[in-house]
Protein backbone atom coordinates (compact mmCIF):
# COMPACT_ATOMS: atom_id res chain seq x y z
CA UNK A 1 0.00 0.00 0.00
CA UNK A 2 1.43 3.35 -0.98
CA UNK A 3 1.40 6.29 1.35
CA UNK A 4 -1.09 7.98 -0.92
CA UNK A 5 -3.75 5.34 -0.69
CA UNK A 6 -3.13 5.12 3.02
CA UNK A 7 -4.00 8.75 3.53
CA UNK A 8 -6.91 8.41 1.19
CA UNK A 9 -8.16 5.50 3.24
CA UNK A 10 -7.72 7.44 6.42
CA UNK A 11 -9.49 10.40 4.94
CA UNK A 12 -12.37 8.24 3.90
CA UNK A 13 -12.60 6.46 7.21
CA UNK A 14 -11.81 9.06 9.84
CA UNK A 15 -14.36 11.61 8.62
CA UNK A 16 -17.28 9.25 9.38
CA UNK A 17 -17.50 10.81 12.80
CA UNK A 18 -15.80 13.97 11.69
CA UNK A 19 -18.23 14.46 8.85
CA UNK A 20 -21.08 14.89 11.30
CA UNK A 21 -19.26 17.50 13.36
CA UNK A 22 -19.88 20.58 11.20
CA UNK A 23 -23.57 19.71 10.91
CA UNK A 24 -23.83 19.44 14.67
CA UNK A 25 -22.23 22.85 15.03
CA UNK A 26 -24.71 24.27 12.55
CA UNK A 27 -27.74 22.54 13.97
CA UNK A 28 -28.96 24.94 16.71
CA UNK A 29 -28.61 28.01 14.53
CA UNK A 30 -30.14 26.43 11.45
CA UNK A 31 -32.98 24.86 13.44
CA UNK A 32 -34.08 28.23 14.85
CA UNK A 33 -33.41 29.83 11.51
CA UNK A 34 -35.47 27.24 9.67
CA UNK A 35 -38.40 27.23 12.07
CA UNK A 36 -38.64 30.99 12.61
CA UNK A 37 -37.41 32.46 9.32
CA UNK A 38 -37.21 30.13 6.36
CA UNK A 39 -40.40 28.16 6.95
CA UNK A 40 -42.49 31.27 7.78
CA UNK A 41 -41.10 33.00 4.67
CA UNK A 42 -42.38 30.12 2.54
CA UNK A 43 -45.58 29.70 4.49
CA UNK A 44 -46.29 33.43 4.12
CA UNK A 45 -47.20 32.89 0.48
CA UNK A 46 -49.50 30.06 1.50
CA UNK A 47 -51.28 32.03 4.24
CA UNK A 48 -51.93 34.87 1.84
CA UNK A 49 -54.31 32.55 -0.02
CA UNK A 50 -56.56 32.18 3.02
CA UNK A 51 -58.71 34.51 5.03
CA UNK A 52 -59.39 34.51 8.74
CA UNK A 53 -60.94 36.86 11.22
CA UNK A 54 -59.32 35.39 14.33
CA UNK A 55 -56.04 33.83 13.19
CA UNK A 56 -57.22 30.29 14.03
CA UNK A 57 -59.82 29.19 11.50
CA UNK A 58 -59.01 29.76 7.86
CA UNK A 59 -60.98 29.85 4.66
CA UNK A 60 -59.50 29.32 1.21
CA UNK A 61 -59.54 32.48 -0.88
CA UNK A 62 -57.11 31.79 -3.71
CA UNK A 63 -56.11 35.11 -5.18
CA UNK A 64 -59.09 36.76 -3.51
CA UNK A 65 -57.03 38.62 -0.92
CA UNK A 66 -54.86 40.15 -3.59
CA UNK A 67 -57.88 41.08 -5.61
CA UNK A 68 -59.36 42.69 -2.53
CA UNK A 69 -56.40 44.84 -1.59
CA UNK A 70 -55.38 45.73 -5.11
CA UNK A 71 -58.83 47.17 -5.76
CA UNK A 72 -58.97 48.83 -2.34
CA UNK A 73 -58.43 52.59 -2.48
CA UNK A 74 -57.21 52.73 1.12
CA UNK A 75 -54.51 50.22 0.33
CA UNK A 76 -53.28 52.28 -2.61
CA UNK A 77 -53.16 55.28 -0.29
CA UNK A 78 -50.93 53.26 2.02
CA UNK A 79 -48.74 52.18 -0.90
CA UNK A 80 -48.42 55.81 -1.92
CA UNK A 81 -47.48 56.87 1.63
CA UNK A 82 -44.91 54.08 1.86
CA UNK A 83 -43.31 54.93 -1.48
CA UNK A 84 -43.22 58.66 -0.67
CA UNK A 85 -41.66 57.93 2.70
CA UNK A 86 -39.14 55.37 1.47
CA UNK A 87 -37.98 57.45 -1.52
CA UNK A 88 -37.58 60.65 0.48
CA UNK A 89 -35.91 58.76 3.28
CA UNK A 90 -33.34 57.13 0.99
CA UNK A 91 -32.61 60.41 -0.77
CA UNK A 92 -32.29 62.42 2.44
CA UNK A 93 -30.20 59.71 4.09
CA UNK A 94 -27.70 59.71 1.24
CA UNK A 95 -27.51 63.51 0.92
CA UNK A 96 -27.33 64.29 4.63
CA UNK A 97 -25.19 61.22 5.31
CA UNK A 98 -22.59 62.18 2.69
CA UNK A 99 -22.63 65.78 3.88
CA UNK A 100 -22.07 64.85 7.51
CA UNK A 101 -19.44 62.23 6.64
CA UNK A 102 -17.44 64.67 4.50
CA UNK A 103 -17.66 67.40 7.13
CA UNK A 104 -16.68 65.06 9.96
CA UNK A 105 -13.86 63.63 7.87
CA UNK A 106 -12.40 67.07 7.18
CA UNK A 107 -12.81 68.25 10.74
CA UNK A 108 -9.59 67.61 12.54
CA UNK A 109 -10.51 68.92 15.94
CA UNK A 110 -13.29 67.01 17.66
CA UNK A 111 -13.85 64.50 14.90
CA UNK A 112 -14.62 61.64 17.27
CA UNK A 113 -16.92 63.90 19.28
CA UNK A 114 -19.06 64.84 16.27
CA UNK A 115 -19.11 61.26 15.03
CA UNK A 116 -20.46 60.09 18.38
CA UNK A 117 -23.00 62.88 18.67
CA UNK A 118 -24.46 62.14 15.23
CA UNK A 119 -24.69 58.47 16.14
CA UNK A 120 -26.59 58.97 19.39
CA UNK A 121 -30.08 59.26 17.78
CA UNK A 122 -29.47 55.81 16.23
CA UNK A 123 -29.25 54.37 19.73
CA UNK A 124 -32.47 55.88 20.97
CA UNK A 125 -35.45 53.58 21.27
CA UNK A 126 -37.62 54.47 18.24
CA UNK A 127 -40.68 54.45 20.47
CA UNK A 128 -39.10 57.14 22.63
CA UNK A 129 -37.90 59.09 19.58
CA UNK A 130 -41.46 59.26 18.26
CA UNK A 131 -42.75 60.24 21.67
CA UNK A 132 -40.26 63.07 22.18
CA UNK A 133 -40.74 64.55 18.73
CA UNK A 134 -44.50 64.36 19.14
CA UNK A 135 -44.13 66.32 22.35
CA UNK A 136 -41.77 68.90 20.83
CA UNK A 137 -44.01 69.39 17.79
CA UNK A 138 -47.18 69.93 19.80
CA UNK A 139 -49.12 72.67 18.12
CA UNK A 140 -49.82 75.07 20.93
CA UNK A 141 -47.25 74.46 23.56
CA UNK A 142 -44.51 72.49 21.84
CA UNK A 143 -40.87 73.48 22.05
CA UNK A 144 -40.57 74.04 18.32
CA UNK A 145 -43.60 76.22 17.81
CA UNK A 146 -42.69 78.20 20.93
CA UNK A 147 -39.22 78.79 19.53
CA UNK A 148 -40.58 79.73 16.10
CA UNK A 149 -43.15 81.96 17.78
CA UNK A 150 -40.38 83.91 19.48
CA UNK A 151 -39.02 84.59 15.97
CA UNK A 152 -42.44 85.87 14.94
CA UNK A 153 -43.44 82.79 12.95
CA UNK A 154 -47.09 81.79 13.47
CA UNK A 155 -48.10 78.41 14.89
CA UNK A 156 -47.44 75.56 12.46
CA UNK A 157 -49.87 72.58 12.56
CA UNK A 158 -47.04 70.02 12.31
CA UNK A 159 -48.94 66.87 13.16
CA UNK A 160 -52.40 68.09 12.17
CA UNK A 161 -51.87 68.84 8.51
CA UNK A 162 -51.63 65.74 6.28
CA UNK A 163 -48.65 66.82 4.21
CA UNK A 164 -46.77 68.41 7.07
CA UNK A 165 -47.21 65.24 9.12
CA UNK A 166 -45.58 63.23 6.33
CA UNK A 167 -42.73 65.75 6.18
CA UNK A 168 -42.29 65.37 9.94
CA UNK A 169 -42.28 61.57 9.71
CA UNK A 170 -39.63 61.68 6.97
CA UNK A 171 -37.58 64.17 8.96
CA UNK A 172 -37.71 62.20 12.20
CA UNK A 173 -36.97 58.95 10.37
CA UNK A 174 -33.87 60.51 8.86
CA UNK A 175 -32.90 62.06 12.19
CA UNK A 176 -32.99 58.61 13.77
CA UNK A 177 -30.96 56.74 11.16
CA UNK A 178 -28.66 59.11 9.34
CA UNK A 179 -25.88 58.75 11.92
CA UNK A 180 -25.70 55.07 11.08
CA UNK A 181 -25.30 55.73 7.35
CA UNK A 182 -22.79 58.47 8.12
CA UNK A 183 -20.59 55.87 9.84
CA UNK A 184 -20.59 53.63 6.76
CA UNK A 185 -19.82 56.58 4.49
CA UNK A 186 -17.13 57.85 6.83
CA UNK A 187 -15.41 54.46 6.69
CA UNK A 188 -15.63 54.66 2.89
CA UNK A 189 -14.11 58.14 2.86
CA UNK A 190 -11.25 57.09 5.11
CA UNK A 191 -10.36 54.20 2.84
CA UNK A 192 -9.75 56.59 -0.07
CA UNK A 193 -6.04 56.96 -0.70
CA UNK A 194 -5.07 60.54 0.32
CA UNK A 195 -2.54 60.73 -2.51
CA UNK A 196 -5.29 61.18 -5.11
CA UNK A 197 -6.14 64.47 -3.41
CA UNK A 198 -2.50 65.46 -3.42
CA UNK A 199 -2.50 65.22 -7.21
CA UNK A 200 -5.72 67.18 -7.49
CA UNK A 201 -4.39 69.91 -5.24
CA UNK A 202 -1.26 70.25 -7.34
CA UNK A 203 -3.52 70.64 -10.35
CA UNK A 204 -5.25 73.44 -8.49
CA UNK A 205 -8.66 71.80 -8.24
CA UNK A 206 -11.05 73.58 -5.89
CA UNK A 207 -12.53 71.70 -2.93
CA UNK A 208 -15.91 71.47 -4.63
CA UNK A 209 -14.25 70.20 -7.80
CA UNK A 210 -12.34 67.63 -5.74
CA UNK A 211 -15.56 66.47 -4.16
CA UNK A 212 -17.41 66.11 -7.47
CA UNK A 213 -14.72 64.42 -9.50
CA UNK A 214 -12.83 62.48 -6.82
CA UNK A 215 -14.66 61.93 -3.55
CA UNK A 216 -18.08 61.23 -5.00
CA UNK A 217 -17.03 58.58 -7.57
CA UNK A 218 -14.65 56.91 -5.13
CA UNK A 219 -17.38 56.83 -2.51
CA UNK A 220 -19.85 55.02 -4.82
CA UNK A 221 -19.47 51.57 -3.22
CA UNK A 222 -20.30 52.94 0.24
CA UNK A 223 -23.18 54.97 -1.18
CA UNK A 224 -24.54 51.81 -2.76
CA UNK A 225 -24.47 50.04 0.60
CA UNK A 226 -26.32 52.98 2.14
CA UNK A 227 -28.92 53.00 -0.65
CA UNK A 228 -29.56 49.28 -0.25
CA UNK A 229 -29.85 49.44 3.54
CA UNK A 230 -31.89 52.67 3.54
CA UNK A 231 -34.33 51.16 1.04
CA UNK A 232 -34.86 48.14 3.29
CA UNK A 233 -35.15 50.34 6.39
CA UNK A 234 -37.44 52.78 4.61
CA UNK A 235 -39.96 50.12 3.69
CA UNK A 236 -39.85 48.74 7.25
CA UNK A 237 -40.57 52.01 9.05
CA UNK A 238 -43.12 51.54 11.78
CA UNK A 239 -42.04 51.88 15.42
CA UNK A 240 -41.34 55.62 15.72
CA UNK A 241 -44.39 56.48 13.62
CA UNK A 242 -46.54 54.51 16.07
CA UNK A 243 -45.80 57.02 18.83
CA UNK A 244 -45.17 60.07 16.62
CA UNK A 245 -48.41 60.27 14.63
CA UNK A 246 -50.00 56.86 15.15
CA UNK A 247 -50.38 56.81 11.37
CA UNK A 248 -52.58 59.89 11.38
CA UNK A 249 -53.97 62.38 10.75
CA UNK A 250 -56.63 60.19 9.12
CA UNK A 251 -54.15 57.68 7.77
CA UNK A 252 -51.89 60.26 6.13
CA UNK A 253 -48.76 58.68 7.62
CA UNK A 254 -49.90 55.06 7.78
CA UNK A 255 -47.25 52.93 6.06
CA UNK A 256 -47.41 49.32 4.95
CA UNK A 257 -45.99 47.72 8.11
CA UNK A 258 -48.60 49.44 10.26
CA UNK A 259 -51.23 48.21 7.79
CA UNK A 260 -49.95 44.66 8.22
CA UNK A 261 -49.82 44.96 12.00
CA UNK A 262 -53.28 46.44 12.34
CA UNK A 263 -54.99 44.03 9.98
CA UNK A 264 -53.19 41.08 11.53
CA UNK A 265 -53.49 41.89 15.22
CA UNK A 266 -55.92 44.72 15.94
CA UNK A 267 -59.60 43.98 15.61
CA UNK A 268 -61.30 43.82 13.21
CA UNK A 269 -58.71 41.26 12.13
CA UNK A 270 -58.36 40.72 8.39
CA UNK A 271 -55.63 38.12 8.30
CA UNK A 272 -55.72 37.40 4.60
CA UNK A 273 -55.43 41.05 3.66
CA UNK A 274 -52.53 41.49 6.06
CA UNK A 275 -50.61 38.53 4.67
CA UNK A 276 -51.25 39.54 1.08
CA UNK A 277 -49.83 42.95 2.02
CA UNK A 278 -46.78 41.22 3.53
CA UNK A 279 -46.11 39.27 0.36
CA UNK A 280 -46.31 42.47 -1.69
CA UNK A 281 -43.93 44.18 0.74
CA UNK A 282 -41.52 41.27 0.44
CA UNK A 283 -41.63 41.50 -3.35
CA UNK A 284 -40.98 45.23 -3.19
CA UNK A 285 -37.97 44.88 -0.87
CA UNK A 286 -36.59 41.92 -2.78
CA UNK A 287 -37.05 43.55 -6.18
CA UNK A 288 -35.56 46.87 -5.13
CA UNK A 289 -32.55 45.24 -3.50
CA UNK A 290 -31.82 43.37 -6.72
CA UNK A 291 -32.30 46.51 -8.82
CA UNK A 292 -30.01 48.49 -6.52
CA UNK A 293 -27.28 45.91 -6.80
CA UNK A 294 -27.61 45.70 -10.56
CA UNK A 295 -27.34 49.46 -10.94
CA UNK A 296 -24.31 49.38 -8.66
CA UNK A 297 -22.72 46.59 -10.68
CA UNK A 298 -23.26 48.43 -13.93
CA UNK A 299 -21.72 51.57 -12.50
CA UNK A 300 -18.70 49.62 -11.35
CA UNK A 301 -18.29 48.00 -14.74
CA UNK A 302 -18.62 51.27 -16.62
CA UNK B 1 -8.04 46.42 12.77
CA UNK B 2 -10.04 49.61 12.88
CA UNK B 3 -9.49 51.83 9.96
CA UNK B 4 -12.00 54.33 11.22
CA UNK B 5 -10.34 55.10 14.49
CA UNK B 6 -6.99 55.97 13.03
CA UNK B 7 -6.83 59.73 12.89
CA UNK B 8 -5.59 60.83 9.55
CA UNK B 9 -2.46 62.89 9.76
CA UNK B 10 -2.83 66.34 8.27
CA UNK B 11 -2.45 65.86 4.54
CA UNK B 12 0.19 68.52 4.15
CA UNK B 13 3.74 69.10 5.25
CA UNK B 14 4.86 72.06 7.30
CA UNK B 15 3.97 73.25 10.75
CA UNK B 16 0.62 72.50 12.34
CA UNK B 17 -2.23 74.93 11.96
CA UNK B 18 -2.70 77.58 14.57
CA UNK B 19 -4.85 80.65 14.76
CA UNK B 20 -1.91 82.87 14.04
CA UNK B 21 -0.21 80.90 11.30
CA UNK B 22 -0.42 82.50 7.91
CA UNK B 23 -0.28 81.34 4.34
CA UNK B 24 -1.82 78.15 3.11
CA UNK B 25 -2.75 76.86 6.54
CA UNK B 26 -4.78 79.80 7.81
CA UNK B 27 -8.31 79.28 8.99
CA UNK B 28 -10.44 79.86 5.93
CA UNK B 29 -14.10 80.73 5.62
CA UNK B 30 -14.68 77.13 4.48
CA UNK B 31 -13.36 75.91 7.82
CA UNK B 32 -15.60 78.32 9.68
CA UNK B 33 -18.65 77.31 7.65
CA UNK B 34 -17.89 73.64 8.26
CA UNK B 35 -17.71 74.14 12.02
CA UNK B 36 -20.97 76.10 11.98
CA UNK B 37 -22.78 73.33 10.08
CA UNK B 38 -21.31 70.63 12.30
CA UNK B 39 -22.28 72.40 15.51
CA UNK B 40 -25.81 73.10 14.24
CA UNK B 41 -26.27 69.46 13.23
CA UNK B 42 -24.91 68.31 16.58
CA UNK B 43 -27.47 70.52 18.34
CA UNK B 44 -30.24 69.10 16.17
CA UNK B 45 -29.14 65.59 17.06
CA UNK B 46 -28.98 66.25 20.77
CA UNK B 47 -31.77 68.71 21.59
CA UNK B 48 -34.60 66.12 21.69
CA UNK B 49 -32.62 63.95 24.09
CA UNK B 50 -31.64 66.87 26.32
CA UNK B 51 -35.24 68.08 26.27
CA UNK B 52 -36.41 64.64 27.35
CA UNK B 53 -33.94 64.41 30.22
CA UNK B 54 -34.78 67.94 31.40
CA UNK B 55 -38.47 67.11 31.19
CA UNK B 56 -38.06 64.07 33.39
CA UNK B 57 -37.32 66.36 36.36
CA UNK B 58 -40.30 68.66 35.84
CA UNK B 59 -43.52 68.41 37.81
CA UNK B 60 -46.83 67.98 35.93
CA UNK B 61 -47.57 71.63 36.65
CA UNK B 62 -44.28 72.72 35.10
CA UNK B 63 -44.86 70.50 32.09
CA UNK B 64 -48.17 72.14 31.28
CA UNK B 65 -46.85 75.67 31.70
CA UNK B 66 -47.13 78.03 28.75
CA UNK B 67 -44.69 78.82 27.30
CA UNK B 68 -42.68 75.75 28.31
CA UNK B 69 -39.90 76.34 30.82
CA UNK B 70 -36.40 75.40 29.81
CA UNK B 71 -34.91 74.14 33.06
CA UNK B 72 -36.80 72.32 35.81
CA UNK B 73 -37.34 74.29 39.02
CA UNK B 74 -35.85 71.52 41.11
CA UNK B 75 -33.88 68.47 40.15
CA UNK B 76 -36.07 66.13 42.19
CA UNK B 77 -36.43 62.49 41.22
CA UNK B 78 -40.11 62.33 42.12
CA UNK B 79 -41.16 61.36 38.58
CA UNK B 80 -38.82 58.39 38.71
CA UNK B 81 -39.87 57.23 42.15
CA UNK B 82 -43.53 57.69 41.32
CA UNK B 83 -43.15 55.75 38.06
CA UNK B 84 -41.56 52.90 40.03
CA UNK B 85 -44.51 52.61 42.38
CA UNK B 86 -47.47 53.59 40.22
CA UNK B 87 -47.37 50.60 37.88
CA UNK B 88 -45.30 47.51 37.21
CA UNK B 89 -42.42 49.55 35.98
CA UNK B 90 -39.89 47.28 37.65
CA UNK B 91 -41.40 44.27 35.93
CA UNK B 92 -41.12 45.89 32.46
CA UNK B 93 -37.55 46.82 33.23
CA UNK B 94 -36.79 43.26 34.39
CA UNK B 95 -38.43 41.81 31.28
CA UNK B 96 -36.38 44.08 29.05
CA UNK B 97 -33.17 43.10 30.82
CA UNK B 98 -33.94 39.37 30.76
CA UNK B 99 -34.95 39.36 27.10
CA UNK B 100 -31.95 41.43 26.05
CA UNK B 101 -29.40 39.38 27.96
CA UNK B 102 -30.85 35.93 27.25
CA UNK B 103 -31.33 36.68 23.57
CA UNK B 104 -27.81 38.03 23.25
CA UNK B 105 -26.29 34.98 24.97
CA UNK B 106 -28.32 32.63 22.80
CA UNK B 107 -27.33 34.53 19.66
CA UNK B 108 -23.65 34.44 20.61
CA UNK B 109 -23.77 30.71 21.31
CA UNK B 110 -25.57 29.51 18.20
CA UNK B 111 -24.11 32.10 15.82
CA UNK B 112 -20.54 31.35 16.81
CA UNK B 113 -21.06 27.60 16.47
CA UNK B 114 -22.56 28.01 13.02
CA UNK B 115 -19.86 30.48 12.02
CA UNK B 116 -17.18 28.01 13.11
CA UNK B 117 -18.63 25.25 10.97
CA UNK B 118 -18.86 27.60 7.98
CA UNK B 119 -15.36 28.95 8.45
CA UNK B 120 -13.29 25.93 9.40
CA UNK B 121 -14.90 22.75 8.03
CA UNK B 122 -15.43 21.40 4.56
CA UNK B 123 -18.72 19.65 4.08
CA UNK B 124 -21.44 19.19 1.58
CA UNK B 125 -23.93 22.05 1.35
CA UNK B 126 -21.59 24.54 3.00
CA UNK B 127 -21.83 27.25 0.37
CA UNK B 128 -25.55 26.77 -0.02
CA UNK B 129 -26.16 27.18 3.70
CA UNK B 130 -23.96 30.25 3.86
CA UNK B 131 -25.76 31.88 0.94
CA UNK B 132 -29.13 31.02 2.42
CA UNK B 133 -28.07 32.68 5.67
CA UNK B 134 -26.98 35.83 3.86
CA UNK B 135 -30.06 35.96 1.66
CA UNK B 136 -32.37 36.15 4.66
CA UNK B 137 -30.99 39.58 5.47
CA UNK B 138 -33.55 40.60 2.87
CA UNK B 139 -36.40 39.01 4.82
CA UNK B 140 -36.95 41.31 7.76
CA UNK B 141 -39.36 40.24 10.47
CA UNK B 142 -41.86 42.87 9.35
CA UNK B 143 -42.41 40.88 6.18
CA UNK B 144 -43.01 37.52 7.84
CA UNK B 145 -44.72 38.84 10.95
CA UNK B 146 -47.90 36.77 10.57
CA UNK B 147 -46.38 33.40 9.66
CA UNK B 148 -43.76 33.71 12.42
CA UNK B 149 -46.48 34.61 14.87
CA UNK B 150 -48.37 31.47 13.81
CA UNK B 151 -45.33 29.31 14.49
CA UNK B 152 -44.82 30.95 17.88
CA UNK B 153 -48.50 30.57 18.70
CA UNK B 154 -48.55 26.89 17.75
CA UNK B 155 -45.55 26.33 20.03
CA UNK B 156 -47.45 28.04 22.87
CA UNK B 157 -44.88 30.79 23.18
CA UNK B 158 -47.23 33.78 22.93
CA UNK B 159 -47.11 35.85 26.13
CA UNK B 160 -43.91 34.19 27.26
CA UNK B 161 -40.42 35.66 27.41
CA UNK B 162 -39.20 32.70 25.34
CA UNK B 163 -41.45 33.89 22.56
CA UNK B 164 -39.58 37.19 22.66
CA UNK B 165 -36.13 35.63 22.97
CA UNK B 166 -35.91 32.69 20.59
CA UNK B 167 -37.40 33.54 17.16
CA UNK B 168 -34.90 36.21 16.10
CA UNK B 169 -31.87 34.67 17.80
CA UNK B 170 -30.29 33.15 14.69
CA UNK B 171 -29.15 36.44 13.19
CA UNK B 172 -27.56 36.27 9.72
CA UNK B 173 -25.35 39.26 10.48
CA UNK B 174 -23.90 37.63 13.58
CA UNK B 175 -23.00 34.52 11.62
CA UNK B 176 -21.45 36.69 8.93
CA UNK B 177 -19.33 38.83 11.27
CA UNK B 178 -18.09 35.82 13.24
CA UNK B 179 -17.35 33.74 10.16
CA UNK B 180 -15.28 36.50 8.59
CA UNK B 181 -13.32 36.80 11.80
CA UNK B 182 -12.80 33.06 12.19
CA UNK B 183 -11.42 32.77 8.67
CA UNK B 184 -8.38 34.68 9.93
CA UNK B 185 -7.60 32.09 12.62
CA UNK B 186 -4.78 29.86 11.33
CA UNK B 187 -5.79 26.25 10.69
CA UNK B 188 -2.52 25.07 12.25
CA UNK B 189 -3.72 26.06 15.70
CA UNK B 190 -6.80 23.88 15.35
CA UNK B 191 -4.74 21.04 13.86
CA UNK B 192 -2.26 21.25 16.72
CA UNK B 193 -5.07 20.96 19.26
CA UNK B 194 -6.41 17.94 17.35
CA UNK B 195 -3.02 16.27 17.44
CA UNK B 196 -3.01 16.83 21.20
CA UNK B 197 -6.19 14.78 21.26
CA UNK B 198 -8.68 17.50 22.08
CA UNK B 199 -12.27 16.86 20.96
CA UNK B 200 -13.87 19.09 18.36
CA UNK B 201 -16.20 20.88 20.72
CA UNK B 202 -13.42 21.36 23.24
CA UNK B 203 -11.25 22.95 20.56
CA UNK B 204 -14.07 25.28 19.67
CA UNK B 205 -14.63 26.38 23.27
CA UNK B 206 -11.02 26.46 24.46
CA UNK B 207 -9.08 27.52 21.37
CA UNK B 208 -11.36 29.24 18.88
CA UNK B 209 -13.79 31.23 21.04
CA UNK B 210 -11.12 32.97 23.14
CA UNK B 211 -9.48 34.16 19.93
CA UNK B 212 -12.75 35.62 18.65
CA UNK B 213 -13.31 37.95 21.57
CA UNK B 214 -13.28 41.17 19.50
CA UNK B 215 -15.84 39.81 17.02
CA UNK B 216 -17.97 38.35 19.81
CA UNK B 217 -17.94 41.76 21.49
CA UNK B 218 -19.20 43.44 18.32
CA UNK B 219 -22.01 40.90 17.86
CA UNK B 220 -22.95 41.15 21.54
CA UNK B 221 -23.12 44.93 21.56
CA UNK B 222 -25.12 45.13 18.33
CA UNK B 223 -27.50 42.48 19.65
CA UNK B 224 -28.00 44.28 22.96
CA UNK B 225 -28.70 47.59 21.22
CA UNK B 226 -31.19 46.00 18.88
CA UNK B 227 -33.01 43.82 21.41
CA UNK B 228 -33.33 46.54 24.01
CA UNK B 229 -35.04 48.90 21.53
CA UNK B 230 -36.96 46.25 19.59
CA UNK B 231 -40.64 47.05 19.36
CA UNK B 232 -42.81 45.40 16.70
CA UNK B 233 -42.15 41.79 17.68
CA UNK B 234 -42.57 42.37 21.45
CA UNK B 235 -45.72 44.36 20.67
CA UNK B 236 -47.16 41.35 18.90
CA UNK B 237 -46.02 38.61 21.28
CA UNK B 238 -46.27 40.39 24.64
CA UNK B 239 -50.01 40.88 24.77
CA UNK B 240 -50.47 40.59 28.51
CA UNK B 241 -49.02 43.20 30.77
CA UNK B 242 -46.84 40.78 32.72
CA UNK B 243 -44.51 40.26 29.75
CA UNK B 244 -44.35 43.87 28.51
CA UNK B 245 -40.91 45.18 27.75
CA UNK B 246 -40.16 48.87 28.30
CA UNK B 247 -40.85 50.04 24.71
CA UNK B 248 -44.12 48.09 24.60
CA UNK B 249 -45.27 49.50 27.93
CA UNK B 250 -44.33 53.01 26.82
CA UNK B 251 -46.16 52.78 23.51
CA UNK B 252 -49.28 51.22 25.02
CA UNK B 253 -49.49 53.74 27.85
CA UNK B 254 -48.97 56.64 25.47
CA UNK B 255 -51.70 55.38 23.17
CA UNK B 256 -54.13 54.82 26.04
CA UNK B 257 -53.41 58.23 27.58
CA UNK B 258 -54.11 56.83 31.01
CA UNK B 259 -50.66 57.32 32.46
CA UNK B 260 -49.59 60.88 33.34
CA UNK B 261 -47.09 62.33 30.91
CA UNK B 262 -44.48 63.11 33.54
CA UNK B 263 -44.23 59.39 34.33
CA UNK B 264 -43.98 58.51 30.63
CA UNK B 265 -41.03 60.86 30.33
CA UNK B 266 -39.24 59.32 33.30
CA UNK B 267 -39.80 55.87 31.85
CA UNK B 268 -38.48 57.06 28.47
CA UNK B 269 -35.26 58.26 30.05
CA UNK B 270 -34.77 54.89 31.71
CA UNK B 271 -35.34 53.27 28.31
CA UNK B 272 -32.84 55.48 26.54
CA UNK B 273 -29.96 55.87 28.98
CA UNK B 274 -28.57 52.31 29.21
CA UNK B 275 -27.89 52.12 25.48
CA UNK B 276 -26.25 55.53 25.38
CA UNK B 277 -24.03 54.59 28.33
CA UNK B 278 -23.14 51.29 26.67
CA UNK B 279 -22.24 53.18 23.51
CA UNK B 280 -20.00 55.62 25.33
CA UNK B 281 -18.10 52.70 26.85
CA UNK B 282 -17.79 50.57 23.72
CA UNK B 283 -17.75 53.28 21.09
CA UNK B 284 -14.73 51.97 19.25
CA UNK B 285 -16.03 48.41 18.86
CA UNK B 286 -19.46 49.62 17.75
CA UNK B 287 -18.10 52.05 15.19
CA UNK B 288 -15.70 49.48 13.75
CA UNK B 289 -18.34 46.78 13.74
CA UNK B 290 -20.77 48.90 11.76
CA UNK B 291 -18.13 50.29 9.43
CA UNK B 292 -16.89 46.80 8.60
CA UNK B 293 -20.20 45.13 8.03
CA UNK B 294 -22.54 47.96 7.16
CA UNK B 295 -25.26 46.19 9.03
CA UNK B 296 -26.92 46.79 12.34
Amino acid sequence: MTAQTATRLRQRKAPLKMRLVPYLFLLPNMAIFGVFTVWPAINGFNISMYSSSNGRTFRWEGAGNYQRILTDEDFWGIVRNTVVYALSFVLLSVVVGVMLAVLVDQQRRGRTFFRSVFFIPVLISPVVAGLVWNWMLERQNGLINTFLGSLGIPEIPWLVDNNLAMVVVIGVGTWMQVGFYMLILLAGLQSIDPSVYEAARIDGASRWRQFISLTFPLLQPSILVVVVLATIHGFQAFDFIYTLTGGGPVGATTLIVQFIYENGFVSPIRYGVASAGSVLLFCAIFGLTIVNWMIGRKREAA
Amino acid sequence: MSRTTVTKSPPKMGPAKTWTSTGRSKITSTDALRVVILVTSALLALIPIVWLVLGSFKTPAELSERPPTLLPETWGLSNYTEAMTRFNFVSYLTNSVIVTLAATLLTLAINSMAAYALAKYNFRGKNGLFLLTLATIMIPLQVILLPVYQVVASLGMVNTLWGLIIPAAATPTGVFILRQYMLSIPDELIEAARVDGAGEFRIFVRVVLPMCRPALAVVAILSIMWRWNDFLWPLVVAQSESVYTLPVALARFTAEETVPFNLIIAMSVVTVLPVIILFLFFQRQIVTGIANTGIK
